[in-house]
């Protein structure tokens, strides 16, 4: 068995959900066809029984021949052991099957996100995107497994059928219409069935987010009060869940009683067409318990066929989701060719088109923007058209995201360990960056070693915050943009911060935007931007002595 | 800080699930019944088939008709008793998820404040939905299983005693290589499901950070977290099938024997004149039939496992003790104050014997740099933990000392985390306590809310509510609370600076003529205070009016030099 994940996924066939789940397929056909020759070998062993058992019967004890007998039951021995081996190997295959595909699924889902970045949460919800990778990828999971036990119930039927059809035509013929009969009368019950079952699992998803809700507000709940008015709503919510869960259960339980009365008459039929022919010499007793045998062995074959045609509905169903998420394409991808002008890092200027916003290279420029700074930091790196440096437009700059990096309050810190989510060349220069972001106090709680917990939920506002502007520090871009970088810590460590900013980044171009003095007070040069336009520039002190609208911005009294 | 909840012992869990199924005894006797007599009527098939086997012929038409009558009423049955037994089990597990979250609903204060929601969420939603499963599917089937299978030896004993044998002779081989595996398989699922929900959680963190991704170029570490977290699901997938490839042979194998060895047993049996060809056929079909109900029993038996071990992380929330013991005095004030106050961390003290001393009506401003003390000692103050020495007292008792129901209408705590449950806006705030619509619009209009109405879906799933709105809406909380003393833990620092400034508009509107102590980054929030305190190293280090704080020089002057920077 081959080694799980694939070092490298592949390009996914993406053109419709057929094509993904046929690239799939390909991909691990190498599983796929041992799996299913093993699956037939597994059923089509189990669909030969009854053939010896009726030659056991007929040539071992009605002929009272104690040799045969023995014969006749040591070969039923070898297909025993030739079903256990095969279903046994035939489990492993389906479930490297299984897991290959999922696994090459998430892979490709998330090589996609990274490849989409800011654009994934603008098509997508991010929701459904997750909700892709944990249940999508089961499916696609589900269908490839179950080739397996599907072709060798389809071949053990056809063995069956043509079994029947030599030793006598009319009861293969009462099989071969039989089979799909039943599978035909079926079918109208599962449609409600898979009705009920979709609003079952619809209420129980809305009580787990309920429940869920109860969780992540509990704060609120056990500080202020509600409990009860929240235990009354999720217990009425329960009981629909219950009802719900009832309702398909009894449909459920009449596809249960079908699945026993409808192969059920088939065995009658054949044993009852069976006795007449035994009766009247046509067949011996031995074929007479072979059929009836055979009858009985249908039922598994029968319903495994139900089972993959609902899977492989279900598959195509989640590819179709899949092949959505990889149909897209990024709005500003990084794939700029042109060098900026200029052959110091400071000869270059980062300037807004929108706005007329220009950026002189080297040093501590801050921005007093508002509620407009998102927009203008967009632009200013990048991620929405408006933004050049160096008089290159950014959409053609070489390596933008390596020159610029724009860090926001949004940006999100990942799990793993303190020192991979700095991710600096060396220890030294990780220490230096949580130096210039006063973040040393989560450092030496943890350490370097020490863990960073999913969204960094261990940690106050504060110190998220503080991490998130030594991670970005520690990258070293050639241009760094911060917004409001500071907003979720205290006075004492803003001023801390405003102080060690500009050393660390010694000279290299800062963009902060920010309405703190703390930290205005420090920048080499302040612009003011009031509605859509530079309104004002020139060092912190004078403006707020000469421009009013800004001392209005940035100082409260 | 975060903090595991409890665990409930194997007993308990034992103890739990029997009262749970007992809880039911009509419903539990109707579904073991119908279940019984699926199985007998579906054993009646192979004794006619024998009957026809043994003189072909004869009442062909009779015996035929016979299965086909047992045929139906079993497949009645089995309708029936599959509907009787679901319908018992999702009574059961309604019970017992509303159970479990009344317990969530009644966790102490200090554990909900101090404990990290990752722990309780999981439980919440991953063992509710484990045992869920193990409850609709495996339950029943091992409870079908076992009754088919005790009926299926019964009448395999009645059809012939002697072939009873070659099926007893597989039973230690299929009980000790059972034992083998589920010993095994416990752990060896779990560590199955940890990463597998690891490699999701690893996609959903790359797919909401997609972003920051881009920003950092940390696309190829994303590419590398996620081979990594499939090669530790694919090493812990091998491993459980490892074993379910050493146990799967025996089981096979154990099903087999007695088949092959019933019919040479039984042919030489009857080739010696001791048995009939009915009782050989319908043995043999019953040893066959066997295998069914055995298997369903072993393969659920894991499932039960995992469903036990979901119940044990559920009922152990129940475990947790009570914070608070209301000693039933009635405070003479709303004077709130400190005494040499100290708390510590997992034995290191954060606070080193705070004192202050706070007159109704008053604004205190805690400042002070990160990590000082200052949250904590927000949380002394506002009665969430009790202080190691020292006390914090309103009018003379003991913050602790008061019912949590008393507590929170005279002391509130409100943090920069607010939460918007899933339901309309009028749910959102009558969850305080039941008040009329004008209450409610009250409440709205003394923060100048500009949000959506009182019928409007708000939360996840409904309309997205502002950062700034979300922090409004838990201040018209505090309104309908009306708590004399109000403790602000940096309430309004997460929300964009200008926004904060209206929100600080409508937060005056509420914090008039109450208690406040406002731990706040925000110099002007100190400025506009009756006192500030600063907080340093788990001490006051300076306190009084703004203008004495500026006045003395200190580490507080010189901040709001550079803030007011004129």
């Amino acid at each position: 068995m081959r080694s799980l994940p694939v070092s490298d996924p592949g390009t996914p066939d993406n053109r419709g959900p057929w094509r993904y789940l046929g690239w799939i397929a390909r991909c691990q056909l190498h599983a796929i066809i041992p799996g299913t020759l093993l699956g037939v070998a597994w059923m089509g062993s189990q669909a030969l029984m009854p053939y010896v058992l009726g030659q056991a019967i007929d040539h071992g004890i009605k002929a009272k021949d104690a040799t045969s007998l023995t014969e006749w039951s040591l070969v039923l021995l070898g297909l025993g052991l030739l079903q256990a081996l095969s279903g046994v190997f035939r489990h492993r295959f389906a479930v490297f099957n299984w897991l290959a595909a999922a696994y090459r699924t998430i892979q490709v889902i998330v090589r996609q996100a990274t490849r989409l970045g800011p654009t994934l949460p603008k098509r997508l919800t991010t929701g459904e995107v997750v909700s892709v990778g944990i249940a999508d990828v089961s499916r696609i999971g589900d269908a490839m497994d179950i080739t397996a036990r599907g072709a060798g119930s389809v071949v053990s039927i056809i063995v069956v059928t043509v079994i029947l059809l030599g030793s006598m035509w009319q009861m293969g013929l009462v099989v071969l219409i039989g089979i799909p009969l039943i599978l035909a009368l079926t079918a109208p019950i599962m449609r409600p069935l898979h009705r009920r079952q979709t609003r079952q699992r619809e209420l129980t998803g809305d009580l787990t987010t309920r429940a869920a809700d109860i969780v992540g507000g509990l704060r609120v709940l056990r500080g202020i009060g509600g409990e009860q008015l929240f235990s009354r709503r999720f217990k009425d919510e329960s009981q629909s869940v219950r009802a719900a869960g009832v309702r398909t259960a009894s449909v459920e339980s009449v596809l249960d009683g079908i699945g026993l009365l409808l192969p059920g008459l088939l065995l009658v039929v054949v044993t009852w067409m069976g006795a007449h022919y035994a009766a009247a010499g046509e067949i011996t007793v031995g074929q007479l318990v072979a059929f009836y045998g055979y009858a009985a062995f249908l039922v598994d074959p029968l319903w495994t066929i139900a089972e993959a045609a609902d899977r492989i509905t279900k598959a195509h169903v989640a590819s179709k989701r899949i092949v959505r998420i990889l149909q897209l394409d990024p709005e500003h991808p990084d794939l700029g060719t042109r060098e900026p002008e200029g052959t110091r890092l400071t000869d270059s200027r980062l300037t807004d088109s929108v706005t007329g916003l220009t950026v002189r290279g080297g040093g501590l420029t801050a921005v007093v923007a508002g509620t407009a700074a998102p927009e203008l930091a967009d632009r200013l790196g990048g991620y929405a058209d408006g933004g050049s440096y160096g008089g290159i437009p950014l959409a053609e700059l070489k390596e933008l995201r390596r020159r610029i990096l724009v860090s926001i309050n949004e940006d999100r810190l990942f799990t793993g360990t303190v020192r991979g989510e700095l991710a600096a060349p060396d220890d030294d220069l990780a220490r230096e960056a949580v130096w210039a972001a006063c973040a040393e106090d989560v450092v030496d709680a943890v350490g370097l070693d020490g863990p960073v917990a999913e969204g960094g939920r261990e940690f106050s506002g504060g110190q998220q915050q503080r991490l998130r502007l030594a991670r970005a520090l520690a990258a070293e871009p050639d241009v760094m943009i911060l917004v409001e970088p500071t907003s979720a810590v205290d006075a004492h460590t803003e001023a801390r911060i405003a102080d060690r900013l500009g050393k660390h980044r010694g000279g290299r171009t800062t963009v902060l935007f920010t309405g703190s003095p703390l930290m205005l007070d420090r920048a080499d040069h302040v612009i003011f931007v009031e509605n859509g336009a530079v309104a004002a520039e020139g060092e912190h002190a004078d403006l707020v002595k000469s421009c009013p609208a800004y001392r209005a911005a940035v100082v409260r009294e | 800080m975060s903090e595991r909840l409890p665990v409930a012992s194997r007993e308990d869990v034992r103890s739990y699930a029997r009262r749970l199924v007992l809880r039911h005894p009509r419903e539990l006797a109707l579904a073991l019944g119908l279940h019984g007599l699926a199985a007998i009527t579906g054993l009646v098939t192979p004794w006619l088939f024998g009957r026809l086997v043994e003189n072909p012929g004869e009442h062909i038409d009779l015996i035929a008709g016979g299965i086909a009558l047992f045929v139906v009423i079993q497949a009645a049955l089995t309708r029936q008793a599959f509907f009787a037994s679901a319908r018992l089990g999702e009574k059961a597990l309604a019970e017992l998820r509303e159970e479990f979250i009344d317990q969530v609903l009644r966790l102490p204060l200090s554990t909900v404040e101090r404990a990290g929601t990752g722990d309780l969420l999981a439980r919440t939603t991953r063992d509710v939905d484990q045992l869920s499963g193990s409850v609709r599917h495996a339950a029943p089937q091992v409870l079908i299983a076992l009754v088919t299978g005790l009926f299926t030896v019964v009448a395999l004993g009645l059809t012939s005693p002697l072939l009873l044998l070659p099926v007893l002779l597989v039973v230690p081989l299929l009980f000790l290589s059972t034992r083998w595996y589920l010993q095994r398989a416990r752990d060896a699922y779990l560590r199955e499901h940890a990463a597998w929900a690891e490699m999701t959680d690893g996609l959903a963190e790359t797919v909401t950070g997609a972003r920051t991704v881009t920003a950092l170029r940390r696309e190829t570490g994303r590419h590398e977290r996620t081979d990594a977290d499939i090669t530790e699901s694919w090493a812990a997938e091998r491993y459980s099938l490892k074993l379910r490839m050493i146990w799967y042979p025996s089981l096979e194998i154990g099903y087999v024997v007695p088949v092959v060895a019933t019919l040479l047993f039984g042919g030489l049996f009857y080739i010696h004149g001791h048995l009939s060809l009915a009782q050989v056929t319908a043995a043999t079909l019953y040893v066959q039939q066997l295998s069914r109900p055995l298997d369903m029993l072993l393969t659920q038996l894991d499932e039960l496992q995992l469903g036990g071990a979901s119940l044990a992380r559920l009922l152990g929330v129940s475990a947790v003790p009570s914070d608070r013991e209301p000693s039933g005095e009635r405070p003479a004030g709303t004077e709130i104050s400190a005494k040499d106050v100290r708390y510590a961390y997992a034995e290191r003290d954060v606070l080193h014997g705070v004192s202050l001393d706070l007159a109704p009506g008053e604004r205190l401003a805690i400042v002070g740099p990160s990590g000082a003390g200052k949250s904590t000692l927000g949380r002394l103050l506002a009665g969430i933990h009790a202080p190691r020495e020292g006390a914090v007292t309103l009018g003379e008792v003991p913050l602790t000392d008061l019912p949590l129901d008393d507590l929170r209408h005279q002391v509130a705590l409100v943090t920069q985390e607010h939460h918007v449950f899933r339901g309309t806006l009028r749910d959102n705030l009558a969850l305080v306590r039941p008040s009329s619509d004008d209450d409610l619009r009250a409440a709205l209009e003394a923060v100048a809310w500009t949000g959506p109405g009182l019928d409007e879906v708000v939360g996840s799933g409904g309309t997205t509510l502002t950062p700034a709105q979300a922090q409004q809406l838990a201040l018209a909380r505090l309104v309908l609370a009306d708590p004399h003393t109000l403790v602000l833990d940096e309430a309004t620092s997460l929300i964009d600076p200008r926004a904060a400034r209206d929100l600080e508009r409508s937060l005056g509107a509420v914090l008039e003529g109450r208690t406040v102590i406002a731990i706040a980054h925000r110099l002007h929030t100190a400025h506009d205070a009756d006192r500030v305190a600063v907080v340093e190293d788990g001490l006051i280090s300076e306190l009084g009016t703004h203008d004495e704080l500026v006045a003395r020089s200190g580490s507080y002057a010189a901040l709001w030099t550079t803030w007011h920077s004129t």
